[in-house]
């Protein structure tokens, strides 16, 4: 409450700082008034664009990353990016939706310049229009000469809009922070075992803008911050273990003070320090029970990226377009879960159990005004997130559209996803029917995950090697690979064990959940398209959040990579307590 | 006691009364690792180096009279360089083509806080040696490496060097270039057939660090300050689109013109875009052309230059023009080519080709290239070739890249010198005697190396911007448009007839394999016996749809 208040307080002193009535926005008015000017935009004999959308992202972001209390980059940048849209043809059949299909980019001036505003909308503009009408002859040709997928529509009707939210940047007090990060990054300083480690900050603040031609004008506070404490060590057969502490908030003031994010580095730097020692796990076919977090996190994957049904785009030989499949597509109203347990998504949701929940947002990037989605109804699949890109067995948009996406179309992500159970277990048993499960199947021991690595942390050569023995193991996605596992043994003694992976994760392990706790907890996270919302994957994010209990899985199967490791460092690591 | 020991001992005791600097940071982590790599490394690693460069930037740009960006900033990226192997053959052998990269850039403490950086040195020295030994173990077999023509060693024998000088900090008010790029770039809106303008400011700082397992230590730095102008039109009859730049380079921003300089250059921007736009497109001409002395330092240096660098000679893939060519007439032997790095200033400018010491720490040096036309030696690194086993201090790369043989400041030299208007006399007869109806006169060209941000622009390109024809009978030079030029014109560098007395500089950003690095040419204007020049092939561009948006109340 006190911080809600705090926040509120500050958002209506920056208000007074910086005025930015509706009519005020010289943005907003250069968008508006150039929009006008480009429906009159066609070239003789052909047709007049028949949809265009100005999109822009105002934003001021500060960054900061330090190591072992030396800061290592430090930056504000205020920009603007633009996103123009034009379609020619008919929703039917349009510009989109095709491999050559693009959104034109570029920068727009930061001042309230109106000319020179407008200017920028005018050239994108002229070039959006000229593409589009290129690559729509184009598609029309592909369709005649080369077979293509199913016809769907391009684009799907939508009433328009209008919600213009206040707005103004608020000054971000860099030394505090400057101050903070750097104590919080020397934490690790005295844990040797952690050879590599950073602590990154980041405040963005953002206003989503959108201007089209059927009358719908939004300007939307689309702010994220987070803070990343991340550390990896080495063990001693050379496989990198590594730990991370994720914290993000729409409200910057929300992110955990200097105690807090130092107990977290100190949690990292421990679990570090504990796998570098521990065993590595080793090939497994039994009970897994993944504790809350761990279980939303799962779910955020599983479900998260499925609940979105890709569509390909019209293709023509020499120009592939592989599009990742969606497990559940062409699974409507088929049982996915349990019928004891229920997902809604609900970006109405501001906040539960008095946290605020990132997955909210009031109006999505193409004006559609989102409501509570039940996508699982007692274990049953009932609904996708559309948006206003049809899909095969999707209708008309639910106002998903949260991130720029491809081939003209926008992207859908899960907002607050919470999970219910009509049949819940006492917390405390999970752990002993885990127990009961492993030694009906004559086992030692049942394994228990606390944390997966999501949003991925790993490094490049981390991913390379992932993607290559997917590539070799024939499927197509992974789950992000579990960081923090157990072996519960018959006493309760917990023995952690590293560089374990998930073999064969699909949609489908999901029927086999046999027990949910009933004490539901929040994770939140920094979303985005890239695979595992990889951290630094992708340009575009948004938060979301999931609501999850523990779960009990009866069989899943891990494995232990097989892959050559590289030597451990021939050169022992610095004696960094001999610096000063 | 040799005096590299003296200067040793002496770094020592000083160190002990202050707080490690970056540098001794440096050199103490790195000795820490070779001594192991080295001693217990299998391979054994024989060299090690640790680079840093230092880099803050202050930037504004404006366009029309707004901001599109402003900032200052502060980096620092570390590289670091590991050779397993000996001199003879180590992991940086190119076999079949392939060009080893081992660096990779990595962002390193601000501070010099020693704790990061020399955990982060120890993580990226262990991860280049790995690279390092598989490389080396892999090559060592390969069958092609016993048919390799050239000779030469993998790396150079040269002496450890210690410098420093104190690090200078930017002068830069971000204000005052805020307004001063929103003023300059307003001008431009008062010309309707502008399409897109931008005037931009960059100012740098830049503090290099280097040392290695030799011994050199080297810490040094320089200052970068430039202003860009640009502006596009499109020639409404066709869609032929243009682009012009004008860029002014200095040392330090209180070393740039005034605005009045600055702002007529604006004007003559925008009147050369009118102008062009309305020009007739040219004709395909073989023929005599004088450059100026700008283009005739572009040409110079995208034609002539790229070809005389050290790792080209080596390389069976690449045309390898120059490789046989030492003690050989390759210019008319009135020219003499020289690459002179330890140069500040030259005809009223600074230039960007200036530095103390190369990316290898070797000590910069004058090289004449090219003498009385006959050619001498190449632009070495550290990278022998055969018959030239040293550096000549020209071993340069960007962060993230490795380093090769690249230029710095070009000068050309002439004997057959005149002042510019007989050269013009001297075009016109040479027009005359081949019979052709006009000669050319290219005024501004661009190449792999200027400022427009060309993606894609290779080196050995140069593309013309103003080229005006000149006719015999005393009329008007008139201007063309639409030119290409056919070919690499390495041909017409042996038919150079004569040069102007007065020489001018241009600087730029020289982009190829190790990077983009600051270069100048100094030249005269040239009068070439035959030029090729064709149209540019069609585009589709047509020019904007609807007219340019109109703000009553903002008119400038």
């Amino acid at each position: 409450m006190k911080l809600l208040l705090r926040s509120l307080l500050a958002s209506i002193l920056a208000l007074l700082l910086y005025p930015a009535q509706a009519k005020d926005d010289v943005l907003l008015r250069a968008a508006s008034e150039e929009l006008e000017r480009a429906k009159k935009l066609q070239f003789p004999a052909l047709a007049a664009p028949y949809y265009i959308e100005y999109a822009v992202d105002d934003a001021l972001s500060f960054s900061l990353a330090a190591s072992l209390g030396g800061i290592v980059t430090l930056r504000t940048n205020r920009f603007r990016v633009p996103r123009i849209q034009v379609r020619v043809g008919t929703p039917a059949l349009d510009n989109t939706n095709f491999v050559l299909s693009d959104t034109i980019s570029g920068s727009l001036p930061v001042d309230d310049h109106l000319l020179a505003l407008r200017h920028s909308f005018w050239l994108a503009t002229d070039t959006a229009y000229k593409n589009a009408v290129e690559v729509f002859a184009r598609k029309r040709a592909a369709i005649t000469n080369f077979v293509n997928p199913e016809r769907l529509d391009d684009f799907s009707r939508a009433a328009p809009t209008v919600k213009v939210l206040p707005a103004g940047f608020r000054k971000v007090d860099e030394s505090r922070w400057v101050s903070r990060i750097r104590a919080v990054s020397a934490v690790f300083a005295a844990y040797p075992k952690v050879l590599t480690s950073s602590v990154e900050l980041e405040i963005g603040q953002s206003y989503a803008y959108m201007v089209n031609s059927e009358g719908s004008k939004l300007r939307l506070p689309d702010h994220l911050s987070h803070i990343r404490i991340r550390a990896a060590g080495l063990a001693g057969d050379g496989s990198v273990v590594r730990d991370a502490a994720l914290f993000q908030a729409a409200d910057p003031e929300s992110l955990p003070g200097e105690s807090e994010l130092r107990a977290a580095a100190v949690r990292v730097a421990e679990n570090v320090t504990a796998l570098a020692a521990a065993e590595p796990g080793a090939d497994y076919t039994g009970p897994v029970l993944f504790e809350a977090t761990a279980a939303a996190q799962l779910l955020a994957q599983l479900l998260g990226r499925n609940l979105a049904i890709p569509r390909a785009p019209v293709s023509f030989p020499g120009r592939p377009a592989p599009v990742l499949e969606s497990e559940l597509d062409g699974r409507l109203h088929s049982r996915i879960l349990p019928e004891h347990i229920t997902v809604v998504d609900d970006p109405t949701l501001k906040e539960w159990k008095g946290r605020p929940l990132l997955g909210h947002y009031e109006v999505d990037l193409e004006g559609v005004v989102p409501g509570p989605l039940r996508v699982v109804d007692r274990g049953v699949l009932e609904a996708y997130l559309l948006t206003r890109q049809p899909v095969r067995g999707g209708g008309p948009s639910n106002g998903r559209a949260r991130l720029p996406g491809a081939f003209g179309a926008k992207a859908a992500l899960i907002s607050n996803l919470i999970v219910t159970s009509s049949q819940p277990a006492p917390a405390a048993e999970m752990k002993k029917r885990l127990l009961d499960l492993a030694q009906k199947r004559k086992l030692d021991y049942g394994l228990l995950i606390r944390k997966l690595d999501f949003p991925s942390t790993a490094s490049l050569d981390e991913l390379r090697r992932l993607s290559a023995s997917l590539a070799k193991a024939g499927s197509a996605r992974a789950v992000s690979a579990p960081l923090l596992v157990y072996r519960v043994h018959p006493d309760g003694r917990e023995e952690p064990v590293r560089n374990l992976r998930f073999k064969d994760l699909s949609v489908r392990v999901l029927r086999d959940i046999v027990a949910v706790s009933g004490d539901p907890q929040l994770f939140d996270f920094v979303n985005s398209t890239a695979p595992m919302a990889l951290v630094g994957g992708a340009n575009y994010v948004a938060g979301s959040a999931v609501v999850a209990p523990s779960m009990l899985f009866e069989e899943l199967q891990l494995e232990r990579p097989k892959e050559q490791l590289p030597k451990p460092p021939l050169v022992p690591p610095p004696p960094l307590a001999a610096l000063k | 006691m040799t005096r590299a020991a003296l200067v040793l001992l002496g770094a020592a005791s000083c160190a002990a009364a202050q707080a490690p600097n970056l540098l001794s940071i440096l050199a103490v982590e790195l000795q820490r690792n070779f001594r192991i790599l080295s001693e217990k490394g299998d391979p054994q690693a024989y060299f090690m180096a640790y680079s840093v460069v230092e880099q803050e930037t202050g930037r504004a740009a404006a366009s029309m009279g707004a901001l599109l960006q402003s900032g200052v900033q502060r980096s620092r990226t570390l590289d670091v360089s590991v050779r397993v192997g000996s001199h003879k053959l180590d992991n940086y052998r190119r076999v079949r083509g392939e060009r080893p990269q081992f660096a990779q850039p990595i962002a390193i403490s601000l501070d010099d806080a020693p704790a990061p950086i020399v955990q982060r040195l120890w993580w990226e020295t262990d991860r280049a040696y790995r690279a390092a030994s598989e490389r080396f173990i892999r090559i060592k077999t390969d069958e092609q490496l016993k048919a390799a023509e050239d000779p030469s060693d993998d790396f150079s024998v040269e002496e450890a060097v210690r410098y420093s000088e104190p690090p200078g900090r930017l002068k830069f008010s971000l204000s005052d270039w805020e307004s001063k790029v929103r003023k300059i770039s307003r001008l431009f809106a008062r010309h309707a057939h502008v399409t897109q303008s931008q005037v931009s400011v960059v100012a740098e700082r830049q503090t290099k660090y280097f040392v290695n397992s030799e011994g050199t230590r080297v810490q040094h730095g320089r200052g970068f300050a430039r202003i860009t102008l640009t502006a596009g039109a499109v020639a409404p009859v066709d869609g032929m689109s243009f682009s012009l730049f004008e860029t002014f380079d200095a040392e330090d921003v209180s070393r740039l013109p005034s605005d009045a300089v600055i702002e007529k250059a604006v004007e003559k921007l925008a009147a050369d875009l009118d102008r062009l736009i309305q020009a007739p497109v040219v004709d395909p001409y073989v023929g005599p052309a004088i450059l100026s002395g700008r283009a005739a330092g572009v040409f110079f240096h995208e034609i002539f230059g790229h070809r005389i660098e050290g790792h080209r000679q080596k390389d069976e893939a690449e045309g390898q023009t120059f490789t046989k060519s030492v003690g050989q007439k390759i210019l008319p032997e009135f020219l003499s080519v020289i690459f002179d790095p330890t140069v500040r200033n030259a005809e009223g400018a600074d230039l960007n080709g200036f530095y103390r010491y190369d990316d290898e720490g070797v000590p910069a040096r004058r090289v004449p290239v090219v003498e009385d036309g006959v050619l001498k030696t190449f632009l070495m690194s550290r990278s022998p070739i055969q018959g030239f086993p040293k550096s000549n201090g020209h071993g340069r790369k960007a962060p993230g890249s490795e380093p090769v043989g690249r230029q710095s400041n070009l000068f050309v030299e002439s004997k057959r010198q005149m002042p510019f208007s007989e050269l013009r006399t001297m075009l016109i007869e040479e027009v005359r005697r081949q019979g052709k109806p006009y000669g050319l006169y290219f005024d501004t060209v661009t190449g792999g190396f200027t400022t427009t941000g060309r993606r894609g622009v290779q080196a050995f390109t140069v593309i013309p911007l103003i080229v005006y024809r000149v006719y015999p009978d005393g009329r008007p030079d008139e201007l063309v448009r639409g030119v290409d030029i056919v070919g690499t014109p390495l041909a017409s560098f042996e038919k150079i007839l004569a040069t102007s007395d007065r020489r001018e500089v241009f600087n730029g950003v020289c982009g190829a394999e190790s990077g983009l690095v600051p270069v100048s040419a100094v030249a005269p204007a040239i009068l070439v016996g035959s030029i090729e020049v064709q149209r540019k092939p069609r585009t589709q561009d047509r020019p904007p749809i609807l007219p340019r948006p109109v703000v009553p109340e903002e008119a400038p």
